[in-house]
């Protein structure tokens, strides 16, 4: 599903003025159907690899194949379309838009594809949001919700296209024990029950337990992690 | 939800730079308009009272030029006299095709007698006059008889009264003429035979005489043979009778010109300031706006947006409060030359005449366009930047 051929990245510039490599020669793919887990610390690169894998950022060198085409080669239209269809994302801090409802929130990637039907697309969100036990905060604002609420509205939205793959960026680093052991047992059920291809990033090596692979990243490079034996995860 | 709707969502969030760029486009607009419909306003004017006052040339006393052109403009009557024997002089001058003269009086202050105070009496010589004689007998169809006068379009009959009373004289008002944004609207025209009679009977009527100069007129009004040219006609006049000044009509009013004249300067660099002003505090405005929200926006190019999304809703998100704002400033500038149109004149000393409906509206959608395009130019920067950045860097901040 998605392929790193020899991909780096490097930041041109901080604050401090120098160049950072946050990706060094990255080979991997992964296969539909996997729970990826990726581990590392802050700074290891992790986030990098998953806006390179989503085609949100262009690899200094190397390639990033989504269904074996070139990101790169893509023009943003059809970048941004694929997207909006294809891959769902959860991101670690709030990201949900204030001035919108929990309900718009999850519709809003369907209104990005203009072949939706925006009545479609807000019944599914509905579901969605019943589905994770939000159907009385439909017309909340994300300031009226808990911040494990948030996150499932995050989840929901991520999954309003029935997305092919869900990209996981540390979904849990801002909530409690047991608020984190919710959401991840939400994206293995997920996982199981609809064979969705995740890949998560994660400081933590608690989560390694609900993923079928994982990896490991320090200082910008791919380290095989307790689990990277798996057919679903190659590290090229 | 489409980019109208969401941009709409997302101005609702942000009432602060909603508020500045509102204020922002409402000044633009607003000077906008109000400097096109002040000058606009004055030029139509100047034009009118021209054509209102009918002659290719007015003479006037030489010590008193300028008063006579600023009574005429104002609707003051002025102390200044000529002997009448000068219609007979400017009769003869080769091109002059007909001549009448006027005299110019004024209603007593604060006097019971007259009904209204100060107001502007324009008397004319039925016999010889071309101007209010045409207006006469086009529009009522008959001309005026003894006791009867037709007023500029601001002049009434006060409610519940028969007639307007002139040093104790009733003066029945047969109509009104078309406004010109100028003193004559606010006049009393009348013949010198009503005006005789009114001088005669103010001694046992009025709390002072009205007193007519015997042998003296005000102006004189001349009409040029088409073959001649005005202004060489006028040069003749001048030469030929003494301690009087000729004005060709299209040169009248000079001292009004150059005042609109600089007034129109020094709008116009007002308005370059204004707006350049305007300009940079709405970019600046947005492109803070745009920076804390480059989280939010990368967020949205994140789940799908293209940059072609986001760019028209920052650009449909500043229309929105361009033309709001926009809006807003025309109505409050309309509103205020309303109220404040007298002031506006005494200040500039220019008369001033509210342009017609459609030519208002014409104005008022070009201001709005100018506001609107004016933020929409101060956010096209911002946006394009913000719409162009890397997702991942904007969601980094």
């Amino acid at each position: 599903m998605i392929v790193l051929e020899n991909v780096t990245k490097i930041f041109p510039r901080t604050r401090t003025g120098k160049a950072v490599a946050a990706l060094k020669e990255a080979n991997l793919e992964i296969q539909p159907g996997a729970f990826l887990v990726i581990t590392g610390r802050s700074g290891s690169g992790k986030t990098t690899l998953l806006n390179l894998a989503a085609g949100l950022t262009r690899p200094t060198a190397g390639k990033v194949l989504f269904h074996g085409e070139d990101w790169w080669t893509l023009p943003d239209r059809i970048r941004s379309l694929e997207r909006a269809r294809k891959i769902g994302f959860i991101f670690q801090f709030p990201s949900l838009l204030p001035s919108l409802t929990s309900l718009e929130n999850v519709a809003l990637p369907a209104f990005f594809d203009l072949s939706e039907d925006a009545r479609e697309a807000y019944t599914r969100a509905r579901e969605l949001l019943c589905s994770l036990d939000l159907g009385d905060k439909l017309g909340a604002y994300p300031r009226q919700l808990s911040a494990g609420q948030q996150q499932r509205v995050v989840i929901a939205r991520a999954l309003l296209g029935r997305p092919e793959l869900l990209l996981a960026d540390e979904p849990t680093s801002d909530l409690d024990d047991q608020t984190e052991c919710e959401i991840m047992e939400l994206l293995k059920r997920i996982h199981e029950n609809t064979r969705t291809t995740i890949v998560l990033v994660t400081h933590s090596t608690q989560p390694v337990r609900y993923g079928t692979q994982s990896i490991h990243m320090a200082a910008g490079q791919v380290i095989p992690g307790p689990m990277a034996g798996d057919d679903a995860v190659k590290l090229l | 939800m489409d980019v109208y709707r969401f941009a709409l969502r997302n101005i609702s969030g942000n009432p602060f730079r909603c508020l500045v760029v509102v204020l922002c486009a409402g000044i633009t607009a607003g000077m906008l308009l109000a400097s096109t419909l002040i000058l606009l306003g004055a030029g139509q004017s100047l034009s009118k009272a021209i054509h209102r006052l009918g002659a290719d040339i007015i003479v006037v006393p030489e010590s008193a030029a300028a008063q006579v052109e600023s009574a005429l403009l104002l609707g003051h009557a002025t102390n200044a006299w000529m002997p009448a024997a000068a219609v007979g002089q400017a009769a003869v001058v080769p091109g002059v095709q007909a001549v009448s003269y006027q005299i110019h009086l004024a209603t007593l202050k604060n006097a019971s007698c007259c009904t209204v105070s100060n107001m502007f009496l324009m008397v004319y010589d039925p016999e010889t006059d071309f101007v209010v004689t045409s207006w006469l007998e086009k529009n009522l169809g008959t001309g005026l008889g003894l006791g009867e006068a037709v007023g500029g379009s601001n002049v009434f009959t006060p409610a519940g009264e028969k007639n307007i009373k002139v040093y104790g004289y009733p003066i029945t008002l047969r109509g009104n003429m078309e406004p010109t944004g100028t003193g004559l609207d606010s006049s009393l025209f009348l013949t010198l035979e009503t005006a005789l009679e009114i001088a005669r009977e103010s001694v046992i009527r009025a709390e002072a005489p009205l007193v007519i100069p015997e042998g003296s007129i005000s102006t004189i009004m001349i009409k040029v043979r088409p073959e001649y040219d005005i202004g060489s006609v006028a040069r003749q006049v001048a030469a030929r009778i003494p301690a009087v000044k000729a004005l060709a009509a299209p040169e009248m009013f000079q001292s009004q010109r150059a005042e609109l004249e600089g007034l129109r300067n020094g709008v116009i660099l007002l308005l370059v300031i204004t707006t350049g002003f305007s300009l940079v505090l709405v970019g600046l405005v947005f492109s803070m706006a745009l920076n804390e929200r480059r989280r939010e926006l990368g967020v949205v190019r994140a789940i799908g947006a293209p940059r072609s999304f986001v760019f028209r809703t920052l650009l449909v998100e500043a229309g929105f409060l361009g033309f709001q704002g926009g809006a807003a400033g025309s109505a409050i500038t309309i509103l205020a030359l309303i109220l404040f149109r007298r002031l506006i004149i005494a200040t500039y000393g220019i008369p001033f005449l509210t342009p017609s409906l459609p030519m208002m509206m014409i104005l008022i959608a070009g201001s709005l366009t100018g506001s609107l395009s004016g933020v929409l130019l101060a956010a096209l920067i911002p946006a394009y930047r913000i719409s162009h950045e890397d997702p991942t860097i904007a969601m980094r901040e």
